[in-house]
C-alpha cells in the first residue's frame, strides 16, 4: 500500500473506532448477540479464576491473620454486643413508630418497614482499568436482573446496574466518576449528590450542599430515594469524613467515606423489588 | 513449535488475569495493566508497524471483554505500540531499566489519549484529578512490573516463544 493509502485507511480505522466506541457506552445500544455469548463464556472462566485467586490470597494472608487473631475476637465480640443492645433499642423505636403511625394514620415511605425483594450475586470481575469502578456479578437477564437495580450489601450501597447480558451483569459502583447518588444526612436530612472520584483511593464527594445546612464529620449519610432517583430511599451509603466549601463558594463539599469497603466486594445484593407491607 | 500462536495466548492470558486476579493489588484505585506492558515489551521488540497492530487488537480484546467502550483502549494502545515501537533500533533490548522508563512513559502517553477519548465519550474528569490520581500512578505501577517480568519475557522472546503464526 502506498503511504497515503494506508493513511486514508488508518483515518477510515480511527473514524469507524470513535464511533463504535460511542454506540458502545453503557446503555447506549443493547449488547449484541455475539458480545452477548462472549462475555457470558467469558464470565465463566472469570468466575473460576476468580475463586481461585481469592482462594490464593486467603492462603496468603492466613498467617498475617492469626498474628492478631485472640485479640481481634475479644473486640469484636465485645462489639457484638454494643450492637445488640442497640438493635433492641432500634426495635423498640421501630414498634413505637409504627404504633404513632397507625394512630396518626400515616402512610410511610418505601423503605421505611416495607421489605426489599433480594437476588444475591457473587462477583465475578472487575474492570481491567483504573479509571473506572465497576463490578461484574454472575446473575443476568435470565435471573431477572434489569438496568438500573440497586445494588447493595448488608453494609450500605455498593452502586447500580448498567447492563446485562444474560447470564452477567456490570454493576457501576459508588466510587466511578460518572455515578452521581442523590443523598440525605441522615440527622439533619440536608440535601446534597455524593459522587465517586476517579482514582480517588475509595472516598466519595458529596457536593451541593446547601449554604445554609452546614454538615460536620461523623454525619452518616443515605440515599434519598426521591421521584428522580434510581436508587431505593434510606440505603447507607457512608459517613463524613470533612468538609469545606466548593471552589465556587455556593455549596458546602465533603468527603465522605463509604460503609462498604470495595477492596473486599465478594457478594452482593441486588434488589429486585420492593414489597409493601401488608397494613 | 513454529507456527503456534504464542502472543495471542499471552494476550488473552493476560486479559483473563487482569479482569479477575490484578484486583487484588490494586492500589489506591490504581491497577496494573498486563495487556499493556505486554504490548509495550512487543512493539519495542518488534517495531511501530507491528507495535500499533497488536497495540489495536490488544486494546480492542480489552474492550470487548469490559463489554463497553469498544476502540477505547484500541486506540489508545495502538498509540502507545506505536510511540514504542519507534525506539525498536535506537534502545538497548537487554535492560531492566531502559524498559522501566520506556513503559512509564508509554504508560503516561497511552492515558493521556485514554483520559482525552474520556472527555469525547462525556466522561468529564478533571485534570489534576487525573493525571495525580491516575495517569501518573498507573504509569509508575506499571514501570515497576515491567522491571520485575522483563528479563523473563525477553528470554522467552529470544527461544521463539512471541512467535505468531502468519496466515
Amino acid at each position: 500500500m502506498t503511504s497515503g493509502k494506508r493513511l486514508f485507511f488508518l483515518v477510515i480505522l480511527l473514524v469507524v473506532a470513535l464511533y463504535v466506541m460511542r454506540i458502545t457506552a453503557h446503555g447506549r445500544v443493547e449488547v449484541p448477540p455475539l458480545g452477548n455469548t462472549l462475555v457470558d463464556a467469558f464470565g465463566t472462566v472469570e468466575q473460576a479464576v476468580t475463586r481461585a485467586g481469592r482462594l490464593a490470597r486467603d492462603v496468603f494472608t492466613f498467617p498475617f491473620s492469626l498474628v492478631r487473631a485472640s485479640q481481634r475476637a475479644q473486640e469484636l465480640s465485645e462489639r457484638v454486643d454494643l450492637l445488640e443492645s442497640e438493635l433492641q433499642q432500634a426495635r423498640e423505636y421501630q414498634l413505637e413508630n409504627e404504633r404513632l403511625k397507625r394512630l396518626l394514620d400515616f402512610q410511610s415511605g418505601p423503605a421505611a418497614s416495607s421489605h426489599l425483594e433480594l437476588a444475591a450475586a457473587a462477583v465475578i470481575g472487575r474492570d481491567p482499568g483504573s479509571w473506572f469502578s465497576t463490578i461484574t456479578i454472575n446473575k443476568g437477564r435470565a435471573q431477572g436482573i434489569k438496568t438500573n437495580m440497586t445494588v447493595i450489601t448488608p453494609r450500605g450501597l455498593v452502586g447500580r446496574v448498567i447492563s446485562t447480558t444474560s447470564q452477567t451483569a456490570t454493576v457501576l459502583l459508588i466510587t466511578d466518576p460518572r455515578s452521581a447518588v442523590s443523598a440525605l444526612v441522615q440527622d439533619s436530612r440536608t440535601p446534597g449528590m455524593v459522587e465517586g472520584i476517579a482514582g480517588g483511593a475509595g472516598n466519595l464527594r458529596m457536593i451541593h450542599i446547601p449554604n445554609d445546612m452546614p454538615v460536620k464529620a461523623g454525619q452518616v449519610v443515605v440515599t434519598s430515594g426521591t421521584s428522580r432517583s434510581i436508587f431505593i430511599k434510606g440505603i447507607p451509603v457512608g459517613e463524613i469524613v470533612s468538609v469545606k466549601r466548593d471552589p465556587t463558594g455556593l455549596f458546602f463539599e465533603a468527603v465522605v467515606r463509604p460503609f462498604v469497603d470495595f477492596n473486599r466486594l465478594e457478594e452482593v445484593l441486588v434488589v429486585t423489588g420492593v414489597r409493601s407491607p401488608a397494613l | 513449535m513454529p507456527g503456534m500462536v504464542f502472543l495471542p495466548g499471552f494476550l488473552l492470558l493476560a486479559l483473563l488475569l487482569q479482569v479477575t486476579v490484578v484486583d487484588l493489588i490494586r492500589i489506591r484505585g490504581v491497577v496494573p495493566d498486563l495487556v499493556f506492558i505486554l504490548v509495550v515489551f512487543y512493539a519495542f521488540w518488534k517495531g511501530q508497524r507491528e507495535g500499533t497492530f497488536w497495540g489495536f487488537v490488544a486494546g480492542l480484546l480489552e474492550d470487548l471483554v469490559s463489554g463497553h467502550y469498544w476502540g477505547l483502549n484500541a486506540i489508545s494502545m495502538a498509540a502507545a505500540g506505536y510511540l514504542v515501537g519507534w525506539f525498536e533500533t535506537r534502545l538497548y533490548k537487554e535492560s531492566r531499566l531502559v524498559m522501566m522508563v520506556l513503559t512509564f512513559l508509554a504508560t503516561v502517553a497511552g492515558q493521556l489519549i485514554y483520559y482525552l477519548l474520556l472527555f469525547y465519550l462525556q466522561v468529564v474528569i478533571s485534570p489534576g484529578v487525573a493525571l495525580m490520581g491516575v495517569i501518573l500512578p498507573a504509569a509508575a505501577y506499571n514501570a515497576l512490573l515491567s522491571a520485575l517480568i522483563y528479563r523473563r519475557f525477553y528470554r522467552l522472546y529470544l527461544r521463539g516463544w512471541f512467535r505468531v503464526s502468519r496466515l
